[in-house]
């Protein structure tokens, strides 16, 4: 089989995709009379009317509570779950800024952790990374809050029917921001490695003593800091009543932090330059109640 | 969301509802103003009473109330036209290995929102697929000791059913763009072979079918009534095989000793881009006479 490199075919997946659109675009179009997405051109009495009337705003000049449950996703280690809620208010119905705050009520271990649990080997070549393969879950990275503060703007909303029987207003709302996360990592250590002493033993960074034997104690040793990361994400919004709605959202924040507690650049210290880039994400279900309650709605 | 809409049915119906107050006050001036509530043909029908003369006895009618509903064309019809999709597929959770899939779907519409049809995927490039493996891998077996079982992809094909239970549009400036969203699900097959890790040496595997099945969702913009451009998030699953992480020290040449005893339940979750085209890319609607 002819083999080639995968940017190569990369390369050539999109080319082809690109070129199947344009030909499909522009070469079936002759003789079809109808061009690009549905024009608005209105003649006769409707000209220059606006094109809706009585639109119902959602969100101009109103506040949105939101409380929310989430949970992350593409961890590699343990995932979060979250509890927390979001406060939003719209200068005008497609533009608002918000904060929103939540705070991590469950750890859910991944089939990893489980498996470095059950089986990993600890030698002296990886005592750093593994002290104790029944505590390895001590020693994983966890965010134990959240935090941050965005801007939204609603560029598309609608009607949306559900199975021909049920009719409500929807929007998307993308947002932007800045995110302030509480991480929680394995304590800085370094190992000393020597012919003498067995097992070998950790000691804090750069310093001889206290020791600690075959670095069980600096397993369980925790620090705490914040990181100011970027945020951004996507939410649909269905609104059923005039102050209630559901948001499923979707949100990444992406920042570096030391996941599963280990030496990833192998020098022999967990530290921050052990730090690996993760993109964090989430998914989260909200319940939306808009203040004032009742909506306006143009003429 | 079924509660919400439970809780408050009216209200979520009543937005999609036209009622008389919402006619301008200017057209709705003249009909409030007239007395006998008739058409024209009605009054010269009845005269003139001051002239005198005999009248003869209209037929009273019945008063009806009437209520117009107007209601927009669908943009674009699917009944019993046939969907091209092309997309490219890229895999979503699996930490160990890079998947790139180049993907092909026909469909055949037999309602406006349900259609039957084929899709398949291709995964195998002819590159080694350990050159697709991510930095986790060595990683895990670095600091933990821990070997990884890895399978890698030759391609998937699967039989579905579509649905579209929403759909609607947006607009962008002066134009209006037409959307739906759909689920779909089916079953399949899945071609997969174990990547020989624990003992490459002895150990050498073919390419095996798995029973697949898969569901997901999608969202389609027509950017004309016949071309679309559409997303779908999409869960393959199917039991798979991975390589014994125990060699047997006795005959390692054994091939039966090669594959763990049971099967793993594997989820590719995956997004897929693409377009798609429906023929014949003219249509008719056919209105109630």
């Amino acid at each position: 089989m002819m083999k080639l490199a995968r940017q190569t075919l990369l390369r050539i997946s999109l080319l082809g995709t690109l070129t199947l659109c344009l030909v499909l675009g522009n070469g079936l179009r002759e003789g079809v009379s109808s061009a690009g997405a549905q024009d608005v051109h209105v003649s006769g009495p409707l000209a220059g009317a606006d094109a809706v009337k009585k639109l119902r705003l959602w969100r101009d000049l109103r506040l949105h509570v939101e409380p929310f449950f989430a949970f992350t996703i593409g961890d590699e280690y343990s995932r979060s779950l979250i509890v927390g809620g979001e406060v939003r208010f719209h200068f005008l119905d497609w533009l608002g800024v918000g904060g929103w705050g939540g705070y991590s009520v469950g750890q859910l271990d991944m089939d990893l952790t489980k498996e470095i649990q059950a089986k990993g080997v600890t030698r002296d070549a990886n005592r750093l990374d593994l002290p104790s393969r029944e505590r390895y879950p001590d020693q994983i990275g966890r965010v134990n809050w959240w935090s941050g503060v965005e801007l939204h703007f609603v560029p598309f909303r609608g009607k949306l029917a559900m199975f021909q029987k049920v009719f409500f207003d929807a929007d998307l709302d993308f947002f932007v921001g800045a995110a302030f996360v509480g991480v929680e990592e394995r304590a800085d250590t370094e190992i000393q490695r020597d012919s003498i002493t067995t097992p070998q033993y950790c000691t804090p960074v750069g310093a001889s003593s206290p020791q600690d034997p075959g670095c069980l104690q600096s397993q369980l040793a925790r620090s705490k800091r914040t990181v100011v990361a970027p945020s951004f994400g996507v939410s649909f919004n269905a609104f059923f009543h005039d102050f209630l709605g559901i948001a499923l959202r979707w949100r990444g924040i992406p920042f570096k932090y030391n996941t599963g507690g280990t030496d990833n650049n192998d020098d022999g210290q967990i530290d921050s330059n052990d730090r690996i880039k993760q993109f964090n994400n989430m998914f989260t279900v909200g319940l939306i109640f808009v203040l004032p309650p009742k909506i306006k709605t143009t003429d | 969301m079924a509660a919400l809409l439970t809780a408050f049915p009216t209200a979520v119906q009543a937005q999609m509802e036209f009622s008389l107050d919402e006619v301008d006050a200017e057209d709705s001036k003249p009909a409030k103003e007239s007395k006998t509530q008739g058409d024209l043909i009605e009054e010269l029908a009845a005269g003139d009473d001051s002239r005198g003369g005999p009248v003869e006895p209209v037929p009273q009618r019945e008063e009806i109330a009437e209520e117009i509903y107007a209601v927009q064309q669908i943009y674009a019809l699917r009944l019993k036209r046939l969907e091209l999709a092309p997309s490219v597929a890229f895999t979503l959770n699996d930490p160990y290995l890079k998947h790139y899939g180049l993907g092909f779907a026909i469909n055949y519409w037999f309602t406006n929102v349900l259609s039957v049809g084929l899709n398949f995927i291709w995964y195998d490039w002819g590159t080694n697929p350990l050159d697709r493996g991510t930095s986790f891998t060595p990683r895990i077996q670095d600091q933990f000791r821990l070997g990884v079982p890895i399978n890698d992809w030759q391609f998937g094909l699967w039989a579905n059913f579509t649905y579209v239970p929403f759909y609607g549009k947006f607009k962008v400036r002066k134009k209006i763009f037409q959307w739906d969203a759909y689920l779909i699900g089916g079953v399949g097959l899945m071609r997969s072979q174990p990547i020989p890790v624990f003992d490459p040496q002895n150990r050498s595997f073919d390419w095996q079918t798995n029973v697949a099945f898969n569901v997901g969702a999608g969202l389609r913009i027509f950017l004309t009534r016949y071309l679309t451009f559409f997303t779908e998030f999409r869960a393959y699953m199917w039991p798979d095989q991975f390589e014994n992480v125990n060699v047997d020290p006795a005959d390692p040449t054994d091939s039966s000793t090669w594959l763990q005893s049971g099967s793993s339940f594997v989820a590719n979750t995956s997004i897929q881009l693409g377009f798609t085209l429906f023929l014949p890319i003219k249509f008719e609607y056919r209105l109630p006479k």
